[in-house]
């Protein structure tokens, strides 16, 4: 990959160090910033000018350049080149469509560039004028429409692709460019699913389509009804929404497998400075930080497909083989002029193929489990602020996921066991996992693996709360549903108890920072609920009679954190300050566990006076729980399996339109001119006309 | 009007065939022979009797040396028009062809002239009586069509009569042929008793073209069930023997196959596994061959019921092939509505097709247009794509099983096998069903996960569950509308809102406390958790009071009194609940199949009822299949068909011993599918699982030695061993391994896999040469030795085979025919039949075949050999 793109890096340098000669098209150009209307001498102008090869940069530069007055004196003749551009996308002259649609695109960009502060009426009139922008729009759209459906050139599909996400991504803000209200009207939704649907197609162009479709949904989200939003919501059809996922699928694995050959790279020696290769990989390298990049807009095409469309939900599970062939440098061909922004090409005959190939080697794999590895490797650094972001974006995602009855049927099936490698952090005090061990599991484990290995790793003064919250909050959501389900799921649930002590410790032992900025005790409080869920309804959901005691002698083993946690928001909920009342809440919590520990430890400790013995094993600690259970009265706590359902709005929308701002910026630079203006593309039209 | 009119005319093909109303009518038969009396003096003929004139009957031969005489009036070759499809010959001919003759009255009258000549006017038996010899001919048919169009509607009624005519004038000729010799042979086959299993045995015995072509016709008599069973028989008599049989065949077979997709299927796929063991250049061109690919061309459709459809819909009944075109060409300006959604539905269909699984089209989401294109199906139907979607189906399932076996672990196997039965899963509901199941059903959906790989060394075998609709009519009842996957919850709270009326108040009132926060998207609003936890509250209301105390505590009132609930009771519920799960296996991935086959059946069915989007339908069914590839099921199919007889003369006999046939279908020489039996594991991985001997695990099962069930589950156990040495010994049946013997949930033995059977064994090693299976283990659970249990079992096997040598030639007869130009190894050598013979000891007294029996149980106790190759089993397939 990174070899095509410096290919392509050095191309546009030489390219752009020449100076323009003045070519008939500029001078053509400069016709149509004359006063004059440019057809009155030449009948033939537009059509000439179409058969130019555009100069995308002049063009552009000239549209910058336009001043205020001046745009008033030439509105008319860019209104005449934008009809024309819109007429020559009907053409049957394939060169002119592909001069039409890059021109066009200059057009957006030049016009916007100028206007930065204009009001996005001003630029309509510009461009198309007020009278006839409806009907230039419709026909646009319509052309464009026919293009992307029709049997034609894979190239020309892929710059009607690169026009849209031009337009769409024009300004910073997606809900300011109100161009994209033609857009609405006239929707291009089918067009893009009928990529989505097809395998061949999809290969080629299922990336840029996912992104456009990703972003149009985010326009005007919470002010206005978007239809991309209704009509993404109810689409059923399987191959499309499977299209959909393999797109996904494909970017992520794409991912993952970059991350896994640096990893290897940087082993042997560097290990202890795997933070400086993390960051090299995602911040110092332009091109690399790219990627990350755009998988936001993946994974945001992700969130919108599993938040949106309920049917969705089953393509997670749809299994695809796990792409882990190393990469093969993709030579560009003419049929895939353009990297789709910046990634490698999804291996064509990975996606071409409907039947899933016969690779023994290969481990079944599914998007979830792509996205669940995907996910691991986000969060282990969430320091910059993308990944923060991708992070928090992947939690998010899982608490859908979660919430989602038959995403929980499938995660706790019973008959779908996979191996999934997640990604761990080295850390110093525990060895890397070896990662041919792990047991083939029904995929909830993995999903309680991730969240453990989450609260274990970023305990620090950074403290990141808010993924914290929703990592907790998805385990709950998963218990809720086995409560619910009566699964007994075997898992190793001591794991998780001990992760959740030890936050809560980290939590005690950091007060007066943490409180600074957070509210601790709401998630103290979502901790001690997990508890007194174990421990008030372990008997609809744990595996063995044993993982009971397992659970009191945890506890009592760690009497001291919640004592110490007690004690701290008594004090404060005795206190008069702001967390008040959030403290007093934890206190209420805590009676269960506090219970537990004032019942049983005299009773250990007695054992141990009359026995002898001054360390208790295990075994005999369990033994004193066995024998002692029918004196301890718990209190049955209300609401404990209940739990506030995933609402994007008002309390996401601003991370959401912080994130599409940032995709926005993102696409708009890598849908380059360079990439529009391939010498490849029209080479191949030259030969065919 | 017509969608109406069609299933009508239809469905006397499918159903087995009442007797036609038309042959009440006594007059119109055309019985070559049968004097009244006739039916009477051969009722008289005791069965035993029956048998030996069966083994007579080549010395009949020249008794009937007349018929061959007139044969070449009675076979006129088939002229290849008959088999166009422009002329829709074969119409409901179960209706039985006297039947259909008797409807027109011309015909019948000169049938019943005929008759007269003989000198006889049959009596008119009710039952259902031979058809006249000659319409075997296949331009008879068209005599039907004449009927049918008339029954239609009488227009063409005139034009088709003359040209029936000329085919009727032979039945005088035929009629006399056979009355003049009046011979008791006839009257036997006249006479009530004359069934099936003997119209086979004689088809294939008797070298008298005549008797074989009347056999043909008369096969058209028999019920359609009854026929079936010796489909096998018939085909591989039509592959292997001379042309005589064949043609005499043919024509019932063509007209069951125009009558029904799964009877044509079944017979093209038999006929494609007979023909294998052809050399390669007759193969080719041999018949078999031959009629398999006119069947598999689909065109012979039921001609009848469309033909009104196809003459409106080009104008020109007269052009056959052309009216091919035309419905494609409907269906493509069907398919493609405006909208382009829709086109790309279509697409997707086309591009689907290009692999294999493709035939089983689905369509378009949209419930509207979804109704469209079934019209478009069911309408081009018969003229398009009869027989496509299921064999597209069957394909599919096959060559998933050939991708499995090149993966190396079980695990992947498995995992492999999910995957592929997901993306079958977007082409159902379609027109497709589960070849051995009882009832007309289409497949709807593979709950693909429950599905899993069975053991095997090297092959893939698998088995799979099935949701199915059953349906009128598989052929004409239109598909079921897709729900998607995840309207399972719907679905779910619909089920409850009819079950549980009385709860419905309450369980509003809780639901109301689930907060809805999101007001962004309705769609996504209404499935959550929180629903599903207010329904299974609901459901468990009497089981759970903690759980269902909770929700209710926040809902009824503000009470804020605490609820006190003692650690104990958690606990001890949580052991409680652990132990009232009922046993199951360990999940081991060396062993995937374990678990799902331990499962009891009921609890699995409600289990996967629950997760279906379909099953709150009152027609939701769940079959189950094994498939099988790269083995060879022709074997195991004739093993069936020797069970099936031997179960059915032990009911007739009266003697409790118990088998279970469990179905095979043979879909070529190397492919198949079989009927798995429920709620059984093998008694491998009994042991393994449980590491208990067989006695012990009774005891767990089923409950101490003085319980009723115990006692119950004993009998079944001594039942069903008694059946099974039996059939071991009879069928020499070898390779009995625990990995190849069930116990099910009963205590009933199933011994599976007959691969090695009558000549052929294993590896040709000295192994296994006690008479059947019989370990210390199956002794103790009978009680041992000297138990009134093992005294039992030794007199139900001494009854078995007095009551089957009685009826030996129904069993002999099954496996003869079948060795016709056969190559299986259990065919191997020559002295295949005279063995089987042998081992029904005919000439002993019934005192010497209790000895035998004590002679065989002794043996096979006393034998290590089983002892010997079970361990053998385990050191090389690691199989206890």
């Amino acid at each position: 990959m990174s070899q095509v793109e410096k290919k392509a890096g050095l191309l546009r340098r030489t390219s752009s160090s020449k100076k323009p000669l003045k070519e008939k098209v500029v001078l053509m150009y400069d016709e149509i910033f004359a006063k004059e209307d440019p057809a009155k001498n030449n009948a033939r102008f537009w059509d000439e000018l179409f058969l130019m090869k555009v100069n995308l940069e002049y063009l552009e530069s000239k549209l910058e350049s336009v001043d205020g007055e001046e745009v008033q004196r030439i509105q008319d003749n860019i209104n005449s080149l934008f009809h024309h551009c819109v007429q020559a996308l009907g053409e049957e002259h394939q060169i002119k469509v592909v001069n039409a649609l890059q021109t066009l695109c200059a057009l957006f960009r030049g016009v916007h560039q100028k206007n930065k502060s204009a009001s996005g009426f001003d630029i309509i009139n510009m461009l198309m004028g007020f009278d006839k922008a409806e009907q230039r729009m419709k026909d646009l759209m319509e052309r464009l429409d026919s293009l992307l459906c029709g049997d034609g050139s894979e190239s020309l599909k892929s710059l009607c692709l690169k026009l849209l996400l031009c337009l769409v991504t024009v300004t910073d803000n997606i809900s300011q460019n109100t161009i994209l209200e033609y857009v609405m009207i006239n929707s291009i939704f089918e067009a893009i699913l009928q990529i989505l649907s097809d395998v061949s197609s999809r290969g080629q162009h299922g990336y840029d389509a996912v992104v456009l479709l990703a972003l149009l949904v985010n326009y005007r989200k919470y002010e206005s009804v978007n239809p991309y939003i209704v009509k993404l919501s109810i689409v059923d059809d399987e191959p499309t929404l499977d299209g959909m996922g393999m797109v996904v699928h494909q970017a992520l694995t794409e991912y993952n497998r970059q991350y896994k050959d640096k990893e290897e790279e940087n082993q042997g020696g560097f290990f202890s400075t795997l933070t400086s290769m993390v960051g090299s990989m995602f911040i110092a390298d332009a091109d690399e930080k790219l990627s990350v990049q755009t998988n936001e807009a993946i994974l945001l095409a992700l969130y919108e497909a599993v938040h949106l469309n309920r049917n969705f939900i089953t393509v997670l599970a749809q299994s695809h083989p796990e792409i882990d062939i190393p990469t093969t440098p993709t030579t560009p061909t003419p049929t895939t002029p353009t990297t789709p922004l910046g990634t490698t090409p999804p291996s064509l005959d990975m996606m071409n193929n409907p039947e899933l190939p016969l690779d023994p080697n290969l481990q079944t794999s599914n998007l979830l489990i792509t996205f669940l590895k995907y996910a691991s490797i986000v969060m282990q650094d969430t320091k910059d602020e993308h990944r923060l972001n991708s992070a928090r974006l992947c939690l998010i995602i899982l608490t859908c996921i979660a919430e989602d009855q038959y995403a929980d049927a499938f995660l706790h099936d019973d008959n779908m066991n996979f191996r999934v490698n997640l990604h761990r952090m080295p850390m110093r005090h525990r060895k890397k996992a070896v990662d041919k061990n792990i047991p083939s599991r029904p995929l909830v484990c993995a999903v309680l693996d991730l969240m453990v290995e989450f609260i274990v790793t970023h305990m620090m003064k950074d403290f990141p709360m808010d993924l914290y919250l929703r990592c907790v909050q998805i385990i709950h959501k998963l218990l809720c549903y086995q409560k619910k389900c009566r699964i007994r799921l075997h898992y190793t649930w001591r794991e998780l108890w001990s992760a959740l002590i030890n936050l809560l410790k980290f939590l005690l032992s950091n007060e007066t920072t943490l409180l600074a900025k957070h509210n601790i005790f709401h998630l103290a409080l979502l901790v001690v609920n997990l508890f007194n869920m174990f421990i008030t309804y372990g008997d609809t959901f744990l595996p063995t009679s044993n993982s009971y005691d397992e659970l009191y002698y945890e506890i009592v083993r760690m009497h001291q954190v919640f004592d110490n946690l007690y004690c701290m928001v008594l004090r404060v909920s005795t206190n008069t300050g702001q967390w008040k009342e959030a403290a007093s809440k934890v206190t209420h919590a805590l009676v269960n566990v506090r219970a537990i520990i004032n019942h049983f430890n005299p009773k250990i400790e007695s054992y141990a006076a009359v026995n002898h013995i001054s360390q208790l094993s295990e075994e005999q600690v369990l033994e004193v729980v066995r024998s002692n259970y029918d004196t301890l009265t718990l209190k049955l706590q209300d609401g404990l399996d209940q739990f506030e359902r995933y609402s994007e709005q008002p309390k996401e929308a601003a991370f959401f339109k912080e994130l599409v701002r940032s995709i926005s910026l993102n696409v708009r630079k890598n849908v380059s001119l360079n990439t529009l203006s391939q010498d490849v593309l029209l080479k191949e039209f030259s030969t065919i006309s | 009007m017509s969608p109406a009119l069609r299933p009508l005319h239809l469905s006397p093909a499918h159903s087995a065939p009442p007797p036609p109303p038309a042959s009440s009518s006594p007059t119109t038969f055309s019985c070559p022979s049968s004097p009244s009396s006739a039916s009477s003096s051969s009722s008289s003929s005791s069965s035993s009797s029956c048998s030996e004139s069966s083994s007579d009957c080549p010395a009949h031969h020249h008794h009937h040396h007349h018929h061959h005489h007139h044969r070449p009036q009675l076979q006129l070759p088939p002229p290849p028009s008959s088999e166009q499809p422009s002329s829709p010959s074969a119409s409901p001919r179960s209706s039985s062809p006297s039947g259909s003759i008797g409807s027109t009255g011309s015909l019948g009258s000169s049938a019943s002239e005929g008759i007269g000549s003989s000198g006889t006017s049959s009596g008119g038996d009710p039952r259902g009586p031979s058809p006249p010899l000659d319409v075997i001919s296949e331009d008879a048919m068209e005599m039907d069509l004449g009927v049918d169009q008339e029954k239609q509607g009488g227009t063409s009624q005139q034009d088709r009569r003359p040209s029936a005519r000329p085919e009727s004038s032979l039945l005088p000729a035929v009629a006399a042929a056979a009355s003049s010799k009046q011979s008791w042979l006839l009257r036997l086959f006249e006479s009530k008793l004359f069934d099936v299993s003997m119209a086979i045995s004689y088809l294939y015995k008797s070298k008298e073209p005549g008797v074989q072509a009347y056999i043909g016709n008369r096969l058209f008599s028999f019920l359609d069930s009854e026929v079936d069973f010796y489909l096998p028989q018939l085909l591989n008599m039509y592959v292997h023997m001379d042309t005589e049989v064949g043609d005499a065949i043919r024509p019932y077979l063509i007209h069951r196959c125009r009558g029904s997709i799964t009877f044509s299927l079944l017979t093209a796929w038999l006929l494609g596994a007979y023909s294998s063991d052809m050399h390669i250049s007759t193969q080719r061109h041999s018949r078999g061959t031959k009629l398999r690919k006119l069947i598999l061309s689909d065109e012979l459709k039921p001609s009848s019921p469309e033909a009104p459809r196809a003459v409106s819909a080009s104008d020109s009944p007269a052009s056959s092939p052309s009216h091919h075109s035309p419905v494609p060409g409907d269906a493509e300006v069907f398919v493609s509505p405006s909208r382009r959604t829709h086109q790309r539905s279509k697409s997707d269909a086309t591009v689907a097709s290009s692999g294999p699984g493709s035939g089983l089209r689905r369509t378009g989401s949209n419930p509207k247009v979804e109704a469209v294109h079934e019209e478009v199906r069911t309408r081009c139907f018969y003229s398009l794509e009869r027989l496509r979607p299921q064999r597209e189906f069957v394909k599919s399932l096959l060559c998933i099983g050939k991708r499995l076996a090149t993966l190396p672990t079980k695990e992947q196997k498995t995992q492999r096998l999910i995957s592929e039965l997901l993306l079958l899963n977007h082409k159902l509901p379609a027109r497709v069903w589960l070849p051995t199941a009882e009832h007309q059903h289409h497949v709807c959906r593979i709950p693909h996960t429950q599905a899993v790989v069975l053991n095997s060394k090297d092959k893939a075998p698998y088995i799979i569950y099935v949701e199915v609709l059953e349906c009128q009519s598989f052929e004409t009842s239109p598909v079921p509308v897709r729900i998607p996957e995840t309207r399972i919850r719907s679905a779910r709270s619909a089920e409850n809102l009819d079950c549980g009326g009385g709860v419905t108040p309450h369980r509003a009132g809780s639901f109301s406390t689930v907060p809805n926060y999101d007001n962004d998207d309705e769609a996504w609003a209404t499935d959550d958790i929180g629903q599903l936890q207010v329904e299974a509250e609901a459901q468990t209301s009497s089981s759970d009071n903690i759980s269902q105390f909770s929700v209710d505590s926040i809902t009824s009132l503000e009470s804020k009194e605490p609820v006190f609930i003692a650690a104990g009771d958690i606990r001890r519920r949580l052991s409680e609940n652990l132990a009232h799960t009922p046993t199951t296996f360990r999940r081991d991935p060396e062993d995937p199949s374990a678990v799902a086959l331990k499962e009891p059946w009921e609890e699995k069915v409600r289990r996967i009822r629950e997760a279906s989007p379909y099953g709150h339908l009152l027609n939701w069914r769940l079959l189950s299949v094994i498939v099988k590839c790269g083995d060879d099921l022709r074997q195991e199919l004739l093993a069936y068909q020797v069970l099936r007889q031997l179960q059915s003369i032990w009911t007739q006999e009266r003697v409790p011993l118990w088998i279970k046939p469990y179905k095979i279908l043979v879909m070529s020489s190397d492919s198949g599918m079989i009927e798995p039996v429920l709620n059984a594991v093998s008694l491998h991985q009994v042991r393994k699982q449980s590491q208990l001997s067989l006695l012990d695990y009774f005891l767990q099962e089923h409950g101490s030695f003085t319980t009723e069930a115990f006692l119950t589950a004993q009998r079944n156990f001594v039942q069903s061993c008694a059946g099974y040495s039996l059939i071991c010994y009879l069928l020499q049946v070898k390779d009995r391994h625990n990995g190849n013997i069930l116990l099910d949930s009963e205590g009933h033995i199933i011994h599976i896999d007959f691969g090695f059977i009558l000549s052929s064994s294993p590896r040709n090693l000295g192994f296994e040469t006690s008479a059947f299976k019989l370990t210390s283990e199956f002794v103790d659970v009978m009680g041992g030795l000297d138990g009134d249990m093992f005294i039992y079992y030794k007199m139900l096997m001494l009854q078995g085979l007095i009551a089957a040598r009685k009826h030996m030639e129904k069993v002999l007869q099954i496996v003869e025919i079948m060795q016709q130009g056969s190559h299986l190894p259990c065919f191997h050598g020559s002295s295949t039949i005279r063995g089987l013979k042998e081992r029904f000891h005919m000439s002993l007294t019934e005192e010497q075949l209790q000895l035998l029996v004590e002679q065989l149980v002794d043996g096979s106790m006393r034998s290590i050999t089983t002892k010997l190759y079970d361990s053998f089993q385990y050191v090389t397939n690691g199989i206890m």
